[in-house]
């Protein structure tokens, strides 16, 4: 996510050498599947491919150095823009070396993410979490239900393309005497206003600019 | 007669259950009164926290993270407030960073007060609550005074803290930090050395250190079973890193290691507050960043540039550059970590929130198989479970 | 709920002209065996006297809830004990944030309630959504789901709040016509 530009100055400006002997050490841990490595606000970000997860976070782990002993932390981002659309981060924590390090994979739509739940048990509810939340599908975990939403609930609530009020609203029904799901009816819709000032966002055309283009 | 198979004996907890702790849907597998299996059901407080947040400015959604742990809001307004100083890169002025570590201790004691005596109810001891209530209000009556509200305080803010402290708070603190030792060794006259309370708890819920470390469990949880991990100690954030604080340890990992961590914690949380209100420095509260913190009232009044700073901080709010970051500080619970993904914009791309209880409650499995059911109710008392933050 | 004084519908306090009432009518119970009062208000009287409610804290509510019934403001002083069955009570403390997924439970914990049940809805998520109106997941309004009677807003409204939305309650009680005239 960081541009190059943040990574150059954090190098440039001599990140503390364990930092640094850290990432070298990474480097030669994970090898070939390694995409990237970088230097993000004091911690380690590593981009592995998706297929090499599983084998990556086995060596940080069992790795007498580096020792990544606890999953801190599973979780997904969604950009709907970029071509493979979700990043699946792993944040994970040496408690020998005191350091965090996230690990981030791309991920297709689709596209089946391997279950670390045999690497860190921590990670079984949150990949649940995240199957709720994004759609991602994991295979290999044993038992993958939805965690969060309701029950019979439709959609990923965190995908970019579901909406904040959702689609479904409850409400109890006398006739019916049980508690039914319709379609959502605001009252007011939610407010959201485009920040962008007139004096710092005023790249586009202003209306009427065409007109002054035209000859004649 | 042939022996006779039977079949195990699915039941229902909760939703509504005075000993759930909120609203946990326990499903349990018994054989007889033998917990085979537990399936908590969560998500019935899921209220879609990260999704508000993603359409919300960075200052309107910090008031989230006071309804995550609701039982020690501002220890949650902490993480937020360092993850967006540490994204847009602004000090702290030293005042605040102590009026923040004093209220964060605060509030660890307001958490292990409820937990400890809630615990307590459900095992079966009264007194406790009623005892640990009154001191409740005490602190509630700080926060009162500090921020204007009991319980949501929104009173930590990205650069310091919202207001000044006002006058003579720290001399009452100081008083109240005097009389809570009493209160602490009554409440261990009750239950320390309970019989009862004893045998609910000492072997009930054990976890080992290794089994703590896998399933992600951080805080008491994790010190009880032998970890010496706490990060105000090893990753120090605010003014920890100047204060003389010992990090309690337990042996045995089962409910009573835990209910005695936390025992401990509320006295150097006690040692804590004493020392941010000796070395209180003076000085501003918060940054002087206008383009980040609001100005002043006074100035306002004088100023053209404040009056337009305040009016575009309100409305607009601050643009935080992109780039994301993990922050996570050492809650009541446990770790409670934000990884926040800013694209440049007035409003977070993403906020992940780590809750700490979200792993505790995905290892009640773990540590109710093999217990009678009356101990599940002892375990999750002890593992101190909010459902304001598993649900989010 | 004290002596009221039928003339000025106003309480009598405590004091002489309080005692002479209570005496008058422990001497006619004493004599008679009996005493004459309205079946209403007599209901009225024993209903709001002892109202029950129900421990159903669903989020940052229940804290301050907790609190109204501990030691500082200590509800028991109104006769209300809370109680962690549905068929022993008669009010529904709605403290907190209702979502989708826990909306049927509460309705089936509120049909569970005998009649006659009051409802008292406490702070703004259970009054309209508030802080979570917008979200996906969250009833704008417990009223959707159950019929309400009492609204305390605030977030959280503190115990003296909640406890004062409990003595509207009270009261609202008393003004109800308990048996039918045809």
């Amino acid at each position: 996510m960081t541009d190059a530009a943040n990574t150059e100055a954090d190098n440039a400006a001599g990140v503390d050498a364990p930092l640094q002997a850290m990432q070298e050490h990474l480097r030669q841990l994970v090898g070939g599947s390694l995409i990237e490595s970088r230097v993000v606000q004091g911690q380690i970000v590593l981009e592995v491919a998706v297929a090499a997860i599983q084998q990556t976070l086995v060596a940080l782990r069992d790795d007498q150095h580096a020792a990544f002993n606890q999953l801190s932390d599973l979780t997904a981002v969604d950009y709907p823009e970029r071509p493979e659309r979700f990043e699946m981060i792993y944040q994970l924590l040496s408690m020998k070396n005191n350091m965090r390090l996230r690990v981030c994979a791309a991920v297709g739509e689709g596209q089946a993410v391997p279950s670390m739940t045999a690497v860190y048990s921590a990670a079984n509810w949150a990949e649940r979490e995240v199957w709720d939340m994004f759609g991602i599908f994991f295979a290999g975990h044993p038992d993958l239900r939805r965690l969060l939403t309701d029950y019979g609930f439709e959609g990923h609530p965190l995908r970019k393309d579901f909406p904040l009020t959702g689609h479904v609203e409850v409400r109890y029904d006398d006739t019916q005497r049980r508690v039914v799901n319709e379609p959502v009816s605001l009252v007011q819709e939610f407010r959201d206003f485009d920040f962008l000032s007139p004096w710092e966002g005023m790249q586009a055309q202003i209306p009427g600019d065409e007109k002054a283009g035209k000859d004649g | 007669m042939a022996e006779m198979q039977i079949k195990p004996i699915t039941m229902n907890f909760g939703p509504q259950h005075p000993a759930a702790h909120g609203v946990l849907r326990l499903v349990l597998e018994m054989d007889g009164e033998v917990i085979e299996r537990a399936d908590p059901h969560i998500g019935l407080l899921h209220r879609g926290t990260e999704k508000l947040i993603e359409h919300k400015t960075y200052l309107q959604a910090l008031p989230y993270f006071d309804r995550l742990d609701y039982v020690s809001p501002m220890n949650q307004e902490h993480a937020w407030a360092l993850a967006v100083e540490r994204a847009v890169g602004i000090e702290v002025p030293r005042r605040a960073q102590y009026i923040r570590v004093m209220y964060c201790e605060i509030g660890r004691i307001l958490n292990h007060l409820l937990n400890l005596t809630t615990f307590a109810i459900d095992v079966g001891a009264m007194t406790p609550l009623l005892w640990g209530f009154e001191e409740r209000e005490e602190l509630m009556g700080f926060y009162e005074r500090a921020s204007g509200a009991r319980l949501h305080a929104a009173y930590f803010r990205p650069g310091g803290v919202h207001q000044d402290l006002p006058d003579g708070l720290l001399d009452e603190i100081a008083d109240w930090v005097e009389r809570f030792p009493a209160f602490v060794v009554d409440l261990e006259t009750l239950l320390t050395n309970n019989r009862i309370f004893k045998q609910r708890t000492v072997d009930i819920g054990v976890i080992t250190e290794e089994a703590a470390l896998d399933l992600g469990m951080t805080g008491p949880c994790l010190r009880g079973s032998g970890v010496a991990w706490d990060l105000r100690k090893s990753q120090p954030y605010d003014a920890y890193a100047e204060m003389d604080f010992d990090v309690p340890v337990g042996k045995t990992g089962d409910c009573y290691a835990r209910y005695l961590v936390r025992v401990e914690e509320m006295r150097q949380s006690l040692r804590i507050i004493k020392q941010c209100i000796d070395n209180m420095p003076d000085g501003p509260v918060l940054a002087e960043n206008n383009k980040i913190t609001p100005p002043k009232r006074g100035e306002m009044k004088q100023s053209m540039e404040a009056l337009i700073h305040h009016f575009k901080l309100y409305t607009e709010g601050f643009h935080v550059p992109e780039g994301d970051s993990y922050t996570a500080v050492e809650a009541p619970k446990g770790e409670f970590g934000v990884y926040l993904v800013a694209d440049g914009s007035n409003k977070p791309y993403r906020c992940k929130i780590r809750a700490p209880g979200f792993y505790f409650m995905a290892a009640v499995d773990y540590l109710s198989r093999g217990h009678m059911l009356a101990d599940s109710v002892a375990i999750i008392g002890s593992l101190d479970i909010v459902f304001g933050e598993i649900d989010r | 709920m004290g002596v009221i004084d039928p003339r000025q519908a106003a309480p009598i306090g405590p004091g002489p002209e309080q005692d002479a009432i209570l005496k008058a009518v422990g001497d006619e119970i004493t004599n008679r065996g009996f005493v004459i009062a309205s079946a209403d208000k007599l209901f009225n009287w024993a209903r709001s006297g002892s109202l029950w409610p129900m421990t159903f804290g669903l989020a940052c509510c229940a804290v301050e809830m907790m609190h109204s019934a501990a030691s500082r403001y200590d509800m028991d002083r109104y006769g209300m004990l809370f109680r962690p069955s549905p068929r022993q009570s008669d009010v529904m403390i709605v403290a907190g944030t209702l979502t989708n997924k826990m909306a049927p439970a509460l309705r089936r914990v509120y049909d569970q309630m005998p009649e006659p049940r009051w409802v008292l809805s406490m702070g703004s998520c259970a009054n309209g959504g508030g802080y979570y109106h917008y979200s996906y997941a969250v009833v704008r309004g417990c009223d959707r789901i159950v019929p309400v009677d009492v609204y305390v807003p605030g977030c959280p409204p503190t115990a003296e709040a909640l406890i004062y939305g409990l003595l509207q309650l009270q009261k609202k009680i008393r003004r109800t016509a308990t048996i039918a005239r045809g």
